[in-house]
């Protein structure tokens, strides 16, 4: 009557907990994950290719909507990769707004993570409080570039327009209040019995596994080796930050929630850099009309929240759009371990462990 | 021993009430009173919502104090479009030295609201104004122009006034 069968079931792409249309087909023994297989491209675009039909101007709304949490870093990247193909210096100034707005995004977009990952494993507070962090930041981006999400917020060489009047006040208020608020959620998260529960131990990427694979991030960071772009190859205004690349030994979901944290601490530390030393002088460097490519290749990676985000563009003789565009998205690359960290694990745990990885699929479909 | 105590006495999740209790009596015993700090949410639908001046809204052309067009017809916001959404066709008016656009199509359903247009502009002819709740029922709602009596390129259309707002 009762037979010992394995089970094959689809997780997604309608799956609240799937952030997204992200589709795994799992493999169930039991409780027991045996086999994960992710299934991708639900929401794919063709951003790339789209791209390489548009000017190096016009490319640039096209990154806001790949990782849409995150549209400042894609932007930053998208930027600076076609500033590195035509080597254009941007003023220092701009760079600073630049590492500013790059680090408040990276404030949002580990927000939103902390939200819907708390969310998904049943800490519903959280979200509520981590939402009102987030708004006053989308409040910053509305100010400065006019758009919360979609933000467009750099251009070429430099900056639109300058930080408008009363954008100081609104940094300096936002960071006042920050570190309570990163009070309230440790308190709420960090020695919560459910919290531990759900994530000690679960969902384990050893360093060697992240480093063979490519993952790169507080997923890697997490495993104990301290890579960072902003350290190993600075970029924007890095260089004279001064921060702390956090790591963590365990490897598992609670490690990668305290890094993620730290992370949080050390990008309000970079805010604060920056809005002190903030110099003065033009933001926009002296560009040509139109930009003509000449034959030439250009890889330029960033410190996106979720890891390593390279542009790869490669010019054309006298052509106003890109030959080849790529995007070395890092939720993609991420994706990749979740079968090495579900497989053995129990069905609850998956749940976890893409919360963990932080997937948004905009950017992994492309 | 230590962690027997720990997981008996519930400190943890006593901390959690208390942090969350203490934020819901804040509010609570504040309530009716909208300048409060605490009070993080906007009634927005009966309190119209207040935006950033650099807000990217609708596109909208502009007249000068003469009441006539600014747009010269340069094509630069058509050009730097990366959705193309606009078309403009140019013609002639007599007494104006400048072309004159006599049909500016700008198509909202597709645009992105990147103000590109606005940058390219070299007579700021054009900006996005603060309009933002753009719903419509029809697909005809979103051909925004400057012909015929619903398309207006000029002022806020109607395009949104199904929204709770604008009743009344």
């Amino acid at each position: 009557m009762f037979k010992n069968e394995e089970m094959e079931i689809n997780m997604g792409p309608q799956h609240p907990s799937t952030h997204g249309v992200l589709r795994l087909k799992l493999r169930l023994d039991g409780e027991v994950v045996t086999k994960c297989t992710p299934c991708i491209g639900y929401l794919h675009r063709g951003v790339e290719k789209i791209c390489e039909n548009k000017t190096f101007f016009q490319g640039q709304v096209w990154t806001d909507r790949m990782d849409y949490t995150s549209a400042v870093a894609n932007n930053l990247g998208w930027a600076e990769a076609i500033e590195k193909l035509f080597g254009i210096t941007v003023p220092r100034r701009a760079l600073y707004i630049r590492t500013m707005l790059n680090e408040f995004n990276r404030l949002a977009s580990h927000l939103i993570w902390l939200a819907t990952h708390g969310l998904d494993i049943g800490a519903m507070t959280v979200f509520i409080y981590t939402f009102r962090e987030r708004e006053a930041i989308l409040d910053i981006f509305e100010a400065f570039c006019g758009s919360r999400l979609t933000t467009t917020a750099f251009r070429i060489g430099g900056l639109r327009e300058d930080l408008p009047p009363g954008m100081e006040k609104m940094v300096r208020n936002f960071l006042a209040t920050f570190p309570d608020c990163m009070n309230e959620y440790e308190t709420l998260l960090s020695e919560n019995r459910i919290w531990k529960k759900r994530t000690v131990g679960v969902g384990i990427l050893k360093a060697e596994d992240a480093i063979a694979m490519g993952v790169t991030g507080p997923v890697l960071r997490a495993a104990g080796v301290s890579y960072d772009i902003r350290k190993a190859f600075p970029y924007a205004a890095y260089s004279e930050m001064d921060f702390e690349v956090p790591t963590r030994t365990e490897a598992d979901t609670y490690a990668r929630y305290l890094v993620r944290l730290e992370e949080m601490r050390q990008s309000a530390r970079i805010i604060q850099q920056c809005i002190d030393g903030l110099p003065e002088g033009p933001v926009m460097a002296k560009l040509p009309k139109v930009l003509r490519s000449e034959v030439n290749e250009v890889y330029h990676a960033t410190e996106a929240p979720k890891g390593e985000l390279g542009y790869y563009l490669v010019g054309e003789k006298g052509s106003v759009n890109p030959y080849r565009f790529h995007v070395r998205a890092p939720g993609f690359i991420n994706l990749q371990a979740l079968p090495k960290m579900i497989e053995g694990g129990l069905v609850a745990d998956v749940i976890a462990t893409i919360g963990t990885l932080d997937v948004v699929l905009g950017e992994i479909d492309r | 021993m230590k962690n027997f105590l720990k997981t008996l006495i519930p400190v943890d999740i006593y901390k959690g009430l208390k942090l969350t209790g203490t934020h819901f009596m804040k509010v609570f015993t504040t309530a009716n009173r909208r300048k409060v700090k605490m009070h993080v949410t906007q009634e927005y639908p009966e309190v119209p919502v207040k935006l950033a001046p650099r807000f990217r809204g609708r596109l909208t052309m502009l007249k000068d104090e003469q009441g006539e067009i600014k747009c010269v017809c340069c094509l630069a916001c058509e050009k730097i479009c990366p959705t193309q959404v606009i078309t403009i066709e140019s013609g002639k008016k007599e007494g104006r030295k400048t072309k004159i656009p006599t049909r500016y199509d700008f198509e909202m359903e597709r645009c992105i609201f990147c103000e590109f247009c606005v940058e390219s502009c070299g007579f700021d002819s054009i900006i996005l104004n603060h309009q933002f709740e753009l719903a419509a029922y029809n697909r005809e709602d979103f051909s925004i122009g400057m012909l015929g009596k619903d398309q207006n390129m000029f002022e806020l259309t109607h395009v949104g006034k199904f929204s709770y707002s604008d009743e009344d």
